[in-house]
C-alpha cells in the first residue's frame, strides 16, 4: 500500500507526457518545391512551445533567401503550391461544401476574377472527386488535377496556367 | 539549428566597414547640424535604436544583444556616437546588393529615412542608394493597414499560457474572406526541440535569441486556431499610411538583428508594442510596462488608446466550431453524425433525409474526423480516407453556406478584469480573528469575473498572502504561491481531455503538536471534469502532494490521494466552488489529512469582486476551520 502510494504521488507530480511534436509541415526545396502529404499534430500536453518555433514556413525578415522565400515574402511561383499544401483540409471541405474562406483565398491568390469565381467553385465542386485523391492527398497531384479541371472549362482556362 | 546559424552570419557581414567618410565635409556639417538640434535625444531616435532608460544610473543602454545592430562601438549605451556613427555609414560607396551585403541606407533604412527628413539630406553630396531589396519586399507586402492579432491562451502550453500576440500586415486587395493571404510578422524565439517546460524556464533567464520573422497568415492561422485550438482576435488598427510604412521599414532592419528572449518582459508582446512605438512615437506603450508583459495587457493597452480601434474580428478555432455544431444539433443528429465518423457516408438513414440535413451532417462528422484525427485518436490514413468519403458526399449535395458559425463572445480579451489583483480582508481561524492581504500580479482564477479568459484555465502566478491575527505582534506569511495552474477541460461524448493541475510554493500545515507552520509545498495531479462552463462543471483528481521543511518530522512529507469538487455558476455575477480532498501522507512525517471548502464570489462589474470562502480542515486528528471574507481589486 504504502509503495503504490509512493508511485502513486511521483506520478502526480511529475510532469507527464513530455513530448516533442514533430513538424509535419513541409517546406520549400531549394530550387525545385517538394512536398508530401502531411496531417495534423495532436496539442499534446508540455508539446513543443508554439511561440517559440520557428517553422519551415516562417522567415526571418531581411535575411536573403531562405527556401522558397526571400527576405521573409514567398516566391511568386511557390505562393499557390505552399497555400494549397498548408491548407489541404480545408481547401478540400471548402470545394466540397462549394465556398469558405479558404476557397476564396485560394481564387485570390490565382488571380480569379470575382465574375468568374462562382464558376471557379462550382468546377471545384463538381469536380472535388478528381481533384482530391482518395488516402494521403499530395500537393503536386492536386495542383496538377486542379490545373486539369481549369484548363478544361471554357470560362476557367485562362486561369489554368496560374495554378 | 542551421538557419539560426545563418541570420547569425547575415548580421554581421552586412554593413561594409565606414571609415573611409571621416574626412567629407558634408558628413561634418550633417554632424554639427544634428548636434546643433539634439537629435540623439529625441523619441523617435531613441525608439528606432531601442534605448531604455537605465533603472539605477543616469543613461540610457540599448535593449538589443547583437553587435551589429550598433554602428559605433558603445552605440549600445551612448545614443549620440550612435547616431554620428550611422551618418557616417550613410556615406558607404555603392555595394552590389547580395542575400547578405546591403548598403547602411538600405540595412538601416528607418534610421535612413528619419534622419533624411530630419536633417533634410542634399541627394547630390549624400547620394540615395536604390535599396533594391527592401523595395521588392516592401511592394510584396503591400501593406495598407496593420491589425493586432491575439491567439487566446492555450493552457496545455506553459509557454503560451498567457496567449500571444503578433502583427498581421494587411493588403488593400484583401477582404475578411481573403485575409489568409496577408502576412504576419511574430517576434519570436529562433529554432528549439527543448519542449515546453525546458522553454520556459530557460526563457525566464533569456537563454534564447529573440527574432523577428515573417510568414503567411494562413501558416499562423493553422498552427494556432486548426491544430492548437485557441481562438484568435483580430484587432484591425487606425494608423495612416506613413506610420505603416514607418514601422515595415523599422521591421525590416530589426529583421537579423538579435534580442534575447525573456518570457516575463521582453517578450513577443513587448516587442510588438516598440514597433507601434516606432511607428507612432506620442503612443510611448513600452514605457508604461515595467516587470512583466502579459500579451493580453498590451491588447488592452493598444486598443485602450482613443481612436486606436477600428475593428474586431473573432476567428474561432476549430474546436470551437466543432463544439457549437455538436450543441447546435439535435440528439439524434448527433448519433447520425457519430455513425457517419464511424462507418463513412455509406449510411441508409442519411439517404433518406432532405438533402440541406445530408449536408449538415456530412460537414460535422468531417469535422469531427478531423479533430480526432489531429487527437491523433485515429489512423491518420484511414481519417484521410474517410474524410474523403464524407466530403465526396458532400460535394454531389448543392452548394450551401455555413449556418453554425459561432458567435462572437460577449467579452473580449481586453474587457476581460485586468491581471492584477489585490486582495484585503478578514477572517476567523480556530476561533481567532485576523486581517489579510494578499497580493497577486497574473493572472485569473475559476472564481475571479468571467469573460474574456479561457473557460477552466486557472494561472495564479506569485500570490502572496500576509495575515496578522489578533492579539499577535506582526503579520505572518500565509502563503506564497509561486506557480498555480489548475486546467478543468469538460469531457463529453466527443471530447475526451484530460484535466490536469500543478502548485508549488509557501504554504501552511499542521505540526504534531498542532502548530501552524509554513513548509514548500508541491501539489500536482491529473483527473477528469463533466459539465458545461455555463452552468456546472463536476470534477475529479488524483493528487499526489509533497511538503518540505525542518518543521516536519523527518523534515518532509510524500502523500496522495482523492479530490472532487463541484463548479457552479447560476447568474453571471455569482460563481461557486465546493472543493474537498484527502490526502495520506504515507511517507516521511506519516499522518493524514482531509479538507472541504466552499468558495463564493460575487463580482462587482469586472474590476472589483467580494469573495467569501468557508473550510473545515481534519489534520493531525484535529478539526479547523476557517473563514474569510476579502474584497478583491483588479488592476
Amino acid at each position: 500500500m504504502k509503495n503504490k502510494l509512493i508511485i502513486a504521488a511521483v506520478l502526480a507530480l511529475s510532469p507527464v507526457g513530455v513530448v516533442l511534436a514533430a513538424s509535419n509541415n513541409t517546406g520549400c526545396g531549394v530550387g525545385s518545391i517538394i512536398f508530401k502529404g502531411q496531417s495534423g499534430v495532436a496539442p499534446q500536453v508540455l508539446a513543443v512551445t508554439t511561440n517559440g518555433t520557428l517553422g519551415n514556413q516562417t522567415f526571418g525578415i531581411s535575411s536573403g533567401t531562405l527556401g522558397c522565400a526571400k527576405d521573409g515574402v514567398v516566391n511568386t511561383p511557390a505562393m499557390v503550391s505552399m497555400f494549397i499544401n498548408t491548407n489541404l483540409d480545408k481547401l478540400a471541405h471548402d470545394m466540397a461544401v462549394g465556398n469558405g474562406e479558404t476557397l476564396e483565398s485560394l481564387a485570390s491568390l490565382i488571380g480569379v476574377d470575382d465574375a468568374h469565381k462562382a464558376a471557379f467553385f462550382a468546377a471545384t465542386k463538381s469536380h472535388f472527386a478528381e481533384i482530391i485523391p482518395s488516402g494521403h492527398a499530395n500537393t503536386q497531384y492536386v495542383i496538377g488535377a486542379l490545373n486539369h479541371v481549369l484548363a478544361s472549362n471554357s470560362e476557367l482556362a485562362q486561369y489554368a496556367h496560374l495554378v | 539549428m542551421s538557419r539560426v546559424v545563418l541570420l547569425f552570419m547575415l548580421g554581421m557581414f552586412c554593413i561594409p566597414a565606414p571609415t573611409f567618410a571621416a574626412a567629407n565635409p558634408y558628413l561634418q556639417e550633417l554632424i554639427k547640424r544634428a548636434h546643433a538640434a539634439n537629435l540623439a535625444a529625441v523619441p523617435e531616435w531613441l525608439a528606432l535604436v531601442h534605448y531604455r532608460k537605465n533603472l539605477l544610473f543616469p543613461g540610457v543602454t540599448g535593449q538589443a544583444d547583437d553587435p551589429h545592430f550598433y554602428l559605433a562601438p558603445d552605440g549600445k549605451t551612448d545614443p549620440g556616437a550612435e547616431l554620428d556613427a550611422t551618418l557616417r555609414a550613410f556615406f558607404a560607396p555603392p555595394v552590389v546588393e547580395t542575400d547578405t551585403v546591403q548598403h547602411p541606407q538600405c540595412r538601416f533604412i528607418a534610421r535612413y529615412v528619419w534622419l533624411k527628413r530630419s536633417l533634410h539630406f542634399d541627394p547630390q553630396r549624400l547620394p540615395p542608394q536604390r535599396c533594391e531589396r527592401f523595395r521588392k519586399w516592401r511592394a510584396a507586402l503591400n501593406a495598407s493597414a496593420l491589425t493586432l492579432v491575439f491567439p487566446s491562451a492555450y493552457i496545455n502550453n506553459p509557454s503560451s499560457m498567457f496567449g500571444h500576440t503578433l502583427l498581421r500586415v494587411d493588403a488593400p486587395n484583401q477582404d475578411e474572406r481573403t485575409r489568409l493571404l496577408a502576412y504576419a510578422v511574430n517576434y519570436a524565439v529562433g529554432p528549439t526541440n527543448d519542449n515546453g517546460m525546458f522553454f520556459t524556464l530557460k526563457s525566464l533567464i533569456g537563454a534564447y535569441p529573440g527574432l523577428f520573422s515573417i510568414s503567411p497568415y494562413y501558416v499562423k492561422v493553422k498552427e494556432y486556431s486548426d491544430m492548437e485550438n485557441r481562438d484568435i482576435w483580430e484587432y484591425r488598427l487606425n494608423f495612416t499610411q506613413e506610420e505603416i510604412d514607418r514601422l515595415l521599414r523599422h521591421a525590416w532592419e530589426l529583421g537579423p538583428t538579435r534580442f534575447n528572449y525573456y518570457f516575463f518582459d521582453e517578450n513577443c508582446a513587448y516587442y510588438l508594442l516598440s514597433l507601434f512605438d516606432v511607428a507612432r512615437p506620442s503612443l510611448a506603450l513600452t514605457s508604461s510596462f515595467h516587470g512583466w508583459v502579459i500579451p493580453v495587457d498590451t491588447v488592452r493597452s493598444v486598443v485602450e488608446k482613443s481612436g486606436m480601434l477600428a475593428q474586431v474580428v473573432y476567428r474561432p478555432a476549430n474546436n470551437t466550431r466543432l463544439r457549437y455544431r455538436l450543441t447546435h444539433i439535435t440528439a439524434a443528429e448527433r448519433r447520425e453524425v457519430r455513425r457517419l465518423a464511424a462507418n463513412g457516408a455509406r449510411n441508409p438513414v442519411l439517404q433518406g433525409l432532405p438533402a440541406a440535413e445530408q449536408a449538415k451532417l456530412l460537414e460535422t462528422a468531417y469535422a469531427l474526423v478531423r479533430y480526432q484525427d489531429s487527437a491523433d485518436r485515429r489512423d491518420h490514413l484511414a481519417a484521410a480516407r474517410l474524410s474523403r468519403e464524407l466530403l465526396l458526399a458532400r460535394s454531389r449535395l448543392p452548394a450551401g453556406k455555413d449556418e453554425f458559425e459561432p458567435p462572437m463572445p460577449a467579452v473580449r480579451p481586453d474587457q476581460g478584469h485586468k491581471t492584477r489583483r489585490v486582495a484585503v480582508g478578514v477572517g476567523r481561524r480556530d476561533g481567532r480573528n485576523f486581517q489579510s492581504l494578499a497580493v497577486r500580479p497574473a493572472y485569473n482564477d475559476l472564481l475571479d469575473p468571467s469573460g474574456g479568459y479561457t473557460s477552466g484555465a486557472q494561472i495564479n502566478f506569485m500570490d502572496i498572502a500576509l495575515r496578522h491575527y489578533q492579539g499577535s505582534g506582526s503579520a505572518e506569511l500565509e502563503r506564497l504561491t509561486l506557480v498555480d495552474i489548475l486546467s478543468l477541460s469538460p469531457r463529453d461524448a466527443f471530447f475526451k481531455p484530460v484535466s490536469w493541475k500543478i502548485n508549488t510554493g509557501i504554504a501552511r500545515t499542521r505540526r504534531r503538536d498542532g502548530e501552524h507552520v509554513a513548509v514548500y509545498h508541491t501539489n500536482g495531479g491529473a483527473g477528469l471534469a463533466l459539465g458545461s462552463w455555463n452552468n456546472m462543471v463536476a470534477y475529479g483528481f488524483f493528487e499526489g502532494t509533497l511538503d518540505i521543511g525542518t518543521q516536519l518530522h523527518s523534515d518532509f512529507a510524500l502523500g496522495a490521494g482523492p479530490s472532487v469538487g463541484l463548479f457552479i455558476h447560476p447568474l453571471t455575477p455569482w460563481k461557486l466552488n465546493l472543493f474537498a480532498r484527502a490526502q495520506d501522507y504515507a511517507v516521511g512525517d506519516k499522518h493524514g489529512e482531509s479538507e472541504i471548502s466552499l468558495a463564493q464570489s460575487i463580482s462587482f462589474g469586472r474590476q472589483q469582486a467580494l469573495r467569501l470562502t468557508l473550510s473545515a480542515k481534519h489534520e493531525r486528528g484535529k478539526e479547523w476551520r476557517t473563514a474569510a471574507l476579502d474584497w478583491h481589486w483588479y488592476f
